[in-house]
């Protein structure tokens, strides 16, 4: 440590697995990422070598530490907290999964297999050889959202939701066999029916057992999952062909909501359920709110000032990121009492409309896709910076990311591409 | 004659010792002297006693005219008096050797006894107070040294004799006491240093302490109010002595032949009568006033006094401390600046002293100006206008707190080709239905940007607009000679079934009894690809380039190109049925607007807008832009003001309530002007031009009419390319979100968010 270069103390801390006793430690001015990385790795005594990024006050360190301290204008005598997480590696592209229509949804939820809602009204899964293995053509209209609901009993069946653009969300039953030679088979089984505009976002709790939709008309709708034995809507006159899916409607059963949540004031964008049951919602009318679904009541808001927000993810138990209009995206405390909670804003170059959290246990990474063509890798940790960055080809719009597993699948007008990021695929 | 008043004085203490005592031993003073001012009068002989003598003779026959000579002459010799006095006084203070002032006796001459030689005796000095306090007896002759040096030792000093003077006994204190108290002459006694002992004072020295107790002068035979002594005034007094003892001069008594000769002039000219001896007296030689104050004052104000120069700084000084002077930048500076705009006109310079200052260099200019100065301009007050230029722009708010505006370009939806011509957004705010001169007709999600249906109409569209009603949802588009009725798909069973209910009834409502030449036609079969419902305009009036709804989405309004009375129509939808409002138009109509909230109805033609009532069916108003081709036109919400674009660049602002004349003439755009609208809801507008720029500004319209409106320009959003000189071709705002959607030339609408 006997050098000439300026030397500065600094603290390690870290919520990662590989805690450093707490001791304070004079690091040349000159380290980089690297060497620090290289430092406590050499503290631990890490039999494989993990390679650490880190944040300097909220600011993920990319200069030396030298040249960080020179712009922040902090002292040398100053110690310096730095938290260090577990690098990201820079993404790489793994494959694309071409689509002739702009593509507004993935689901990576599903072990082995993506799923994409298409413009032209089509689920198709995709397993991770990229093989298409089953097209289902849900809606006559666009699909704007899908979501896989949970189902525990068979591991070849799953239940997939999808709200589209013909004002109605439809469940659909898709059998994929683990083998790839046999053939798949979907049947839609129900429409469900409340919204008088198209629909915008679906949603589907952990347990599998209930939905939610939202919808342009400013309501949200609560359904279950349960398949019911006949109509419960019943049917518009046949006058209008607009109502057909196919020319078929046989076995599609209407679906009535289990319960309607209004207190949106104007288009609701996105909703989700949290851990705890409850939903979250956001919406052109600038505010998140938090609806205690049992009830039905609105419990929490929180209003901004001009964000018609665009794209909901749940951050952790009690927060929850919202993308809006003006081109950030901001971490809301959604259990806090205050009405508006100060919040951290991550400033995109473009309109962002896609949220995926890292799906960890208290994960801190989340990416958003914008209509730049760019995906974002945050860390919660560090608003000013994004860790990296994917772009896809042509700059074409971004509409749907999901993060599952290592992979980013991204969703846009110029199909689907999937992306390694983080951890590795387990 | 001056009298040295030191010198006179003395002459009269003299005089009075020579009057009491010794008159006898004064050997020239033999005068009588009976009073006082006879002594003095005795003086002057005294003083003047040796140029007696040089007095020259006084011609009793010298003339009176030449006294004057005789003066200078005189005082010639006074000045030579008093020179002779001085040098009088000096001698006589100093020594008495000479013996020839008055104030000692002479000396005698005797003949020494002993020497046998002669030998001058003085008589002796008699000691009385005006001798000298040397010739006193003193007991002590130590002289006058500080008798401090006596201190240590029992003597004094010595007497003239050189013997020790001791000090005398002195008691202590209290016999002190006791001396002051039994000694009633105590009080007047003061110690005597050279005797060591005190002596009372005398009263003469008590008289001079009491005078100068009382400020008076010490001496007591000073009197301060003699009587003035007349010497040479007065009878017997006057000076008949002359004062020089030059000879007479000859032109003293011989007749001067010049003044003959002028005289003898004078005489001729007066014999030959140029000259009048005695001019007549005229009234005119009367001596003329000029009376100043039978003039009526002047209005004018008084001439202004001149303003008082500044006092002069240190930087003014010859040598003004180093900082003042200035550095070579600074210099550098002065010089470079023209003359009149330096702050000020000269530089500090430093001379280390006040021989090494030049002469003034801008002497002559500054001589010359002053000279113009007075003879060009007189003074006059210029009122100098200090004027900060940031003052005179309006105080505007900062854009940052007037948002949201659109300040970013969101998303772009590109037509394949062609020219997007006319843009709709839906009363919702969720759909965008723009078209292009190609005949492609699309629709798109306002955020997302993905169309969700295209209707080829084959021709060119001229304007498409949505309904503004929201129990029905469709479209209007405009192609040539006709208007197509689209639905929009994946519409809720009500809005659907009300709009067909709309647009195709199953029972058409009568026909009115006036023929129209438009004609209402449904498609026979309803399909979503093809409009429901078509109006044919009658034949040769052109592509409508604009449909106007009324808010209640009952009529609307289209204006085509056709002359007369073809162009501008107003259709109803309830009753399917069309009509010309304007029997005859004057010049062609450009665009027409419903008033939002009465039935009223602005048209522009080419240069004006007009304001007529429908349900009255005249003319309200007429508003003249000064603009040479209206372009646009919109009407704010409020429906109080009006905002009128032209080809030439030009956007006025009307207040309706105010006047006919715009309020405030805006010209921005280094283009045409193509398009304007107002937000419905938030303070905003927006125009689009041909240079590829769009211009929003915030325009907060105040309820109280006292309040004008405020114009803020907030940002200038760029995107757009120009094609073939179009720019931008239209703007619309999307309703309930700050948001603007604008249709280019470069075959792309733009979505700009906040």
């Amino acid at each position: 440590m006997a050098t000439s270069t300026p030397s500065l103390p600094v603290v390690f801390t870290t919520k990662t697995q590989y805690p450093l006793p707490s001791q304070k430690f004079m690091v040349p001015a000159t380290w980089k990422r690297y060497q620090l990385s290289q430092l406590v790795n050499k503290a631990l005594d890490l039999t494989k070598v993990v390679p650490f990024d880190f944040l300097v006050c909220g600011d993920l360190l990319r200069a030396s530490l030298g040249e960080w301290a020179a712009e922040k204008g902090v002292g040398e005598e100053e110690t310096l907290e730095i938290e260090y997480i577990e690098s990201v590696l820079p993404p790489q592209r793994i494959s694309e999964l071409p689509h002739e229509e702009w593509v507004s949804a993935i689901s990576c939820a599903v072990q082995g297999i993506f799923l994409t809602a298409s413009y032209d009204g089509s689920v198709r899964a995709f397993d991770y050889s990229q093989e298409l293995r089953h097209t289902a053509l849900v809606h006559s209209a666009p699909i704007t959202a899908l979501c896989t609901v949970p189902n525990a009993s068979a591991s070849e069946d799953h239940l997939i939701a999808t709200s589209s653009h013909d004002l109605t969300a439809r469940l659909t039953s898709m059998t994929l066999p683990s083998d790839p030679s046999t053939s798949s088979t979907s049947h839609t089984l129900a429409s469900l029916h409340l919204h008088t505009a198209p629909l915008s976002s679906i949603a589907a709790n952990k347990a599998g057992t209930h939905l939610l939709t939202a919808s342009w008309d400013a309501l949200i709708g609560v359904w279950d999952t349960k398949v019911p034995d006949a109509d419960e809507v019943p049917r518009e006159p046949r006058a209008t062909k607009r109502r057909r899916v196919g020319g078929e409607d046989d076995g599609v059963k209407r679906k009535a909501p289990a319960a309607v949540l209004k207190s949106h004031t104007a288009r609701v964008s996105a909703v989700a359920f949290d851990n705890a049951g409850d939903a979250v919602s956001c919406g052109f009318d600038s505010t998140v709110r938090l609806w205690d679904v049992d009830s039905g009541v609105c419990s929490h808001t929180i209003s901004a000032s001009e964000k018609p927000f665009l794209a909901l993810a749940l951050a952790s138990p009690t927060t929850a990121l919202a993308a809006s209009t003006d081109r950030t995206t901001t971490l809301y405390d959604i259990r806090a009492p205050a009405t508006v909670a100060s919040a951290l804003s991550f400033a995109h170059p473009a309109t962002p409309v896609a949220l995926a959290m890292s799906r960890g246990p208290g994960a801190q990474q989340f990416v958003s896709g914008a209509y730049d063509g760019g995906v974002r890798l945050w860390d919660l940790r560090s608003p000013s910076r994004e860790i990296a960055r994917m772009q896809v080809k042509d700059a074409k719009k971004v509409l749907g990311v999901d993060w599952a597993a290592g992979v980013v699948g991204i969703a846009g007008e110029g199909g689907v591409e999937l992306w390694r990021v983080g951890e590795e695929a387990k | 004659m001056p009298v040295p008043s030191s010198s006179k004085k003395r002459k009269q203490t003299a005089a009075q010792e020579t009057d009491s005592s010794d008159a006898d031993e004064l050997p020239q003073v033999g005068l009588d002297m009976l009073s006082d001012e006879e002594a003095e009068e005795d003086g002057l002989p005294h003083s003047d006693e040796e140029q007696v003598d040089e007095f020259p003779e006084i011609d009793a026959a010298s003339d009176s005219e030449e006294d004057s000579d005789a003066l200078e002459a005189e005082e010639d010799e006074d000045e030579e008096d008093e020179d002779e006095e001085d040098e009088e006084d000096g001698s006589g203070s100093g020594s008495s050797s000479e013996g020839d002032l008055h104030i000692f006796p002479r000396a005698k001459t005797i003949i020494s006894d002993i020497t046998g030689q002669e030998k001058k005796v003085y008589p002796d000095i008699e000691p009385d107070y005006d001798s000298d306090s040397s010739t006193e007896d003193a007991p002590n002759r130590v002289g006058n040294i500080p008798m401090h040096w006596y201190d240590d030792l029992p003597h004094v000093g010595y007497s003239i004799d050189g013997k020790k003077v001791l000090k005398p006994a002195r008691g202590d204190e209290l016999d002190k006491f006791l001396q002051t108290v039994e000694d009633p002459t105590a009080w007047t006694s003061a110690f005597d240093k050279n005797t060591q002992m005190d002596k009372p004072l005398t009263s003469e020295e008590l008289d001079i302490i009491r005078r100068l107790q009382a400020h008076e002068n010490p001496d007591a035979a000073y009197n301060p109010y003699e009587p003035t002594v007349e010497w040479f005034t007065g009878k017997g007094k006057e000076e008949i002595m002359p004062l020089s003892s030059a000879p007479e001069p000859k032109r003293r008594w011989v007749p001067s032949k010049w003044e003959k000769q002028k005289v003898m002039k004078i005489v001729r000219a007066i014999r030959q009568g140029r000259i009048l001896p005695s001019k007549p007296k005229t009234t005119s030689a009367q001596q003329q006033f000029y009376a100043i104050w039978n003039e009526e004052p002047s209005a004018h104000a008084p001439p202004l006094p001149a303003p008082k120069p500044r006092l002069p700084t240190h930087a003014e000084s010859y040598n003004p401390p180093e900082e003042y002077l200035p550095t070579d930048e600074e210099r550098k500076a002065w010089e470079d600046t023209e003359k009149e705009d330096r702050e000020r006109d000269y530089l500090p310079q430093k001379y280390g002293s006040l021989r090494l200052v030049p002469a003034y260099g801008q002497f002559i200019q500054q001589r010359f100006g002053r000279q113009l100065d007075l003879y060009l301009a007189p003074r006059i007050q210029r009122p100098k206008l200090n004027i900060d230029p940031d003052s005179l722009v309006p105080k505007l708010p900062s854009p940052n707190s007037l948002r949201p505006f659109p300040s970013y370009r969101s998303l772009r939806f590109s037509h394949t080709k062609g020219r997007v011509r006319s843009i709709s957004v839906s009363p919702d705010g969720a759909w965008v239905v723009s078209a292009d001169e190609q005949g492609i007709v699309s629709l798109w999600e306002v955020i997302i940007g993905r169309e969700v249906k295209r209707w080829t109409m084959g021709e060119k569209v001229g304007a498409v607009e949505w309904c503004p009603r929201t129990d029905v949802s469709f479209f209007v588009v405009a192609t040539e000679e006709m208007l197509h009725f689209l639905i929009p798909p994946n519409l809720p069973h009500a809005v659907l079934t009300a709009t067909q209910l709309l647009l195709a009834p199953p029972t058409l409502p009568p026909a009115l009894p006036v023929p129209s030449p438009v004609k209402w036609t449904n498609s026979s079969a309803i399909s979503s690809e093809k409009p429901i419902l078509s109006v044919e305009l009658p034949k040769s009036s052109g592509v409508p380039k604009q449909i106007a709804w009324h808010r209640k989405g009952d009529y609307f309004a289209t204006v085509s190109n056709a002359e007369g009375q073809g162009g501008v129509w107003i259709h109803q939808m309830s009753r399917r049925h069309s009509q010309a409002p304007f029997r005859k138009v004057k010049g062609s109509v450009q665009l027409v607007l419903f008033h939002p909230s009465k039935p009223q109805f602005f048209v522009a033609t080419q240069r004006y807008v007009r304001l007529y009532n429908l349900a009255e069916q005249k003319l309200l108003k007429t508003l003249m832009p000064g603009i040479r081709w209206i372009s646009s036109m919109d009407v704010h919400p409020s429906g109080d003001h009006l905002i009128v674009g032209g080809y030439d660049r030009k956007l006025c602002w009307f207040d309706l309530e105010l006047s006919e004349k715009p309020y405030k003439i805006m010209r921005y755009h280094s283009r045409a002007i193509r398009s304007l609208q107002f937000h419905p809801t938030y303070p905003l507008f927006a125009s689009s031009s041909d240079d590829g720029s769009i211009q929003v500004f915030h325009a907060r319209v105040y309820n109280d009419l006292m309040t004008d409106p405020l114009i803020v320009p907030l940002k200038i959003l760029r995107g757009h390319e120009v094609q073939e000189g179009l720019g931008v071709l239209q703007v619309k705002w999307v309703p309930k979100q700050p948001w603007l959607v604008s249709a280019g030339a470069d075959s792309n609408v733009l979505v700009w968010c906040h």
